[in-house]
């Protein structure tokens, strides 16, 4: 019986429960008018069925996990198991050809040693099966005796429901907490073992990017993983070259449709510019390789620079600054839109023309706002992956030329995992130190966007 | 029709509206409206809510501008200047018309900053000893700067209600104005604030021509001595306040007085 079906009857019995709560609370006013109910029928009817749901819930998940087990062990112990090879690849690939028979997901076998252990697991499932499902059903009917016989005239049960659904609500944001508590550790494990091949310093401080998957990994030469060329490059093209191309024209456009932008218009143009963000970034990457780099290439030589390469850091980031436009404006025109209009009033209304009242009275107080969009558009830009690989190569270059070839740190994380190197090379697990290293510093840029927005969100209150 | 009492005919007028109707949309709120607003004395316009008199207020300094679906038609005049004409920029005209609003709105900025943001934008003051000056000034006539010349860095939004309403008042002071525009300025406030604010008003009016806007007759028989009522969008009656208050001549106004409605 697969966790599905009890899942099923216990909604079921929940469903039972909560009639037969009803009916009960129903049932104290019916027989006397002057009977008040501390809480309104449903809420009893809830009880109850939290009390017969939750528990078995908890049974099922529990139960799902250990039932195969004691199956395994039962078939073990039995007389057809006694001839399987002791441990490896041979016996369990018995054992599961076996059970998938069993439970009727293939038609037979390849192996006549698993022959005999069909029966044996059959048996056991069933047996299973049926203590899961007396067992579940048990505890519904427990859990909802229990709560059935508490409900009385003067019984909470709105608050104790109520208490429930916090506890629900708060389980729901743990997971994204303990997500990203999982990531972390799991990222922080894998960098440990990449420190232990190759120092942090040399990690951190060294010039030179090249990490060979075909090296021998227990002499890992330190000298190749200096990763201060990706760094570079991930700050030149994120936040240098892609900022400045972002944010003036995001502000810019922001301030026009919040100030000057006739209705009609605005509700033509906020949408197409919102559309931007939600194109892929792989056919910004198309756009980037296929007409912007070679575009930027031809005006370099035109303007006398030789050696332009294909491949430019300022092509990625360009393309990179106009995919990041619609962040930086909608985080602008949010924060620009929320200023009381009795501040743009008090100005005009002192003889400022609209721009100055935009920049000296609108500007200021929204730039909390307009900071954390641009703080969120640098760590988006820099874990920017596509228009990278397909417009500024993967080769890491330390260089301040911006029509040069460069590289990014996520573009060699890609790289390095979708190599041919082993999982035990310090070339492959440098991909987990380029995720931490890339994962505090937008974990920082966050944190300082919340702190700027929360130090003077009370300015104009 | 309106009654305009024969006192105020023929007296020299600071600025002079002339059938003058607002538009939002298609709706009339405002309809042909005339009236000379005197240079000497407070006016005060009164009336039940919804009447129209705030958005007459805001047509002396063309703040119907900036409400997109707004249209004003008619002629009002600065000094016997046409407001919406070629030779007056609306920048220029709020310059000598200014206004303080219903909620107080100091800029978040320090309090010098909030008076110093007129004149720096006018080109009124340059350099530092002048702002500071001005700002002294201003503080000092809105009876502000003995409350205030220790924080002046502090922000203006940090002040309590009534002392931020008398630094709206103080920044449209800094500017020199001609006309000051009051709209309900102690709707938000508690009855000490409200008495500074009117002593205050008390204290301006002869150096400028001021309006008010007030939903509370006793404020408009303490503070003015010229009073408008405003109903249903239009101007019913226009008189000496005294006059106003004790011998209306419209039956609407006297029912309005009398608290028979609004």
């Amino acid at each position: 019986m697969s966790p599905i079906t009890l899942i099923l009857i216990a909604i079921g019995l929940g469903l039972a429960g909560w009639l037969a709560g009803r009916a009960k609370a129903w049932s104290f006013q019916k027989a006397d008018a002057n009977v008040r109910l501390v809480a309104r029928p449903t809420y009893h009817a809830w009880y109850v069925a939290v009390w017969v749901v939750l528990p078995v819930l908890a049974f099922i998940a529990l139960w799902s996990f250990l039932a195969p087990q004691l199956v395994m062990q039962t078939v073990l112990a039995s007389p057809g198991a006694e001839g399987l090879p002791s441990f490896g690849f041979q016996r369990d690939s018995i054992l599961s050809e076996a059970r998938a028979v069993a439970t009727g997901s293939a038609q037979g076998v390849f192996n006549s040693d698993a022959e005999a252990l069909i029966e044996p697991f059959r048996e056991a499932i069933s047996h299973y099966n049926l203590i899961g499902l007396v067992v579940t059903v048990m505890i519904a009917f427990a859990g909802g005796a229990y709560a059935f016989l508490r409900v009385k005239p003067d019984f909470r049960a709105r608050t104790r429901v109520e208490r429930t659904v916090m506890i629900v609500l708060l389980l729901a944001s743990l997971v994204a907490i303990l997500t990203t508590f999982g990531i972390f550790a799991s990222l922080v494990f894998e960098t440990v073992r990449f420190f232990g091949m190759v120092s942090p310093v040399d990690f951190l401080f060294g010039s030179f990017w090249g990490p060979d998957p075909m090296s021998n990994p227990e002499a890992a030469d330190g000298t190749r993983y200096g990763a201060i060329p990706l760094f570079w490059g991930t700050i030149f093209i994120g936040a240098i070259i892609a900022m400045i191309v972002a944010i003036p024209l995001g502000l810019m456009s922001a301030i026009y449709l919040t100030q000057y932008a006739n209705p009609k218009l605005r509700a033509w143009v906020k949408p197409a510019l919102e559309i931007l963000a939600g194109v892929p970034t792989v056919v910004y990457g198309y756009f980037a390789a296929l007409t912007v780099a070679p575009a930027i290439r031809d005006m370099a030589v035109a303007v006398g620079i030789s050696g332009a390469s294909t491949e430019s850091a300022l092509a990625a980031g360009v393309v990179m600054g106009v995919m990041i436009i619609p962040f930086v404006s909608s985080m602008a025109d949010d924060s620009i839109a929320a200023v009381p209009s009795a501040m743009r009033d008090g100005s005009l209304a002192m003889g400022a023309t609209q721009s100055e009242t935009i920049r000296r009275v609108l500007f200021p107080a929204a730039l909390p706002g307009i900071v954390a969009g641009v703080m969120l558009a640098v760590s988006r830009a820099i874990g920017e992956t596509m228009i990278v690989v397909m417009a500024a190569s993967t080769a890491a270059n330390l260089t301040v030329n911006p029509l040069e070839r460069m590289t990014t740190v996520t573009v060699q994380i890609v790289k390095m995992l979708t190599g041919e190197g082993s999982f035990d090379h310090p070339a492959t697990l440098s991909a987990f130190a380029l995720g931490f290293v890339l994962f505090m510093v937008t974990l920082a840029l966050n944190f300082i966007a919340l702190r700027v927005v929360k130090r003077f969100r009370e300015a104009y209150d | 029709m309106t009654v305009i009492h024969e006192k105020l005919v023929d007296t020299n007028a600071k600025m002079r509206a002339r059938d003058v109707s607002v538009y939002y949309g298609d709706k009339k709120a405002i309809d042909e409206v005339s009236i000379d607003i005197s240079p000497d004395y407070v006016t005060a316009f009164i009336g039940p809510s919804g009447c129209g008199k705030s958005t007459f207020l805001r047509c002396f300094n063309r703040m119907n501008d900036t409400i997109p679906v707004a249209r004003v038609t008619g002629t009002i005049e600065l000094e016997d200047e046409d407001i919406h004409g070629n030779a007056m920029d609306v920048v220029q005209l709020r310059a000598r018309v200014g206004m303080v609003f219903q909620k107080p709105n100091p800029f978040p900025k320090s309090i010098y900053e909030n008076i110093a943001y007129g004149p720096k934008i006018h080109g009124l003051a340059e350099k530092k000893p002048d702002i500071d000056e001005v700002v002294e000034k201003s503080l000092t006539r809105a009876g502000l700067w003995d409350e205030v010349k220790d924080r002046l860095d502090e922000s203006g939004t940090a002040l309590s209600g009534g002392q931020q309403q008398r630094l709206c008042i103080a920044r449209a002071i800094a500017v020199d104005p001609e006309v000051i525009l009051m709209d309900e300025p102690c709707s938000a406030l508690d009855p000490i604030a409200t008495a500074k604010i009117e002593e205050l008003i008390d204290e301006l009016s002869g150096r400028y021509a001021i309006v008010i806007v007030t939903h509370s007759m006793q404020q408009a028989a303490r503070v003015s001595q010229r009073t408008a009522f405003f109903h249903l969008g239009k101007m019913v009656e226009y008189g000496p306040t005294s006059d106003i208050f004790t011998n209306p001549i419209e039956k609407r106004t006297q029912d309005y007085i009398t608290g028979r409605y609004g």
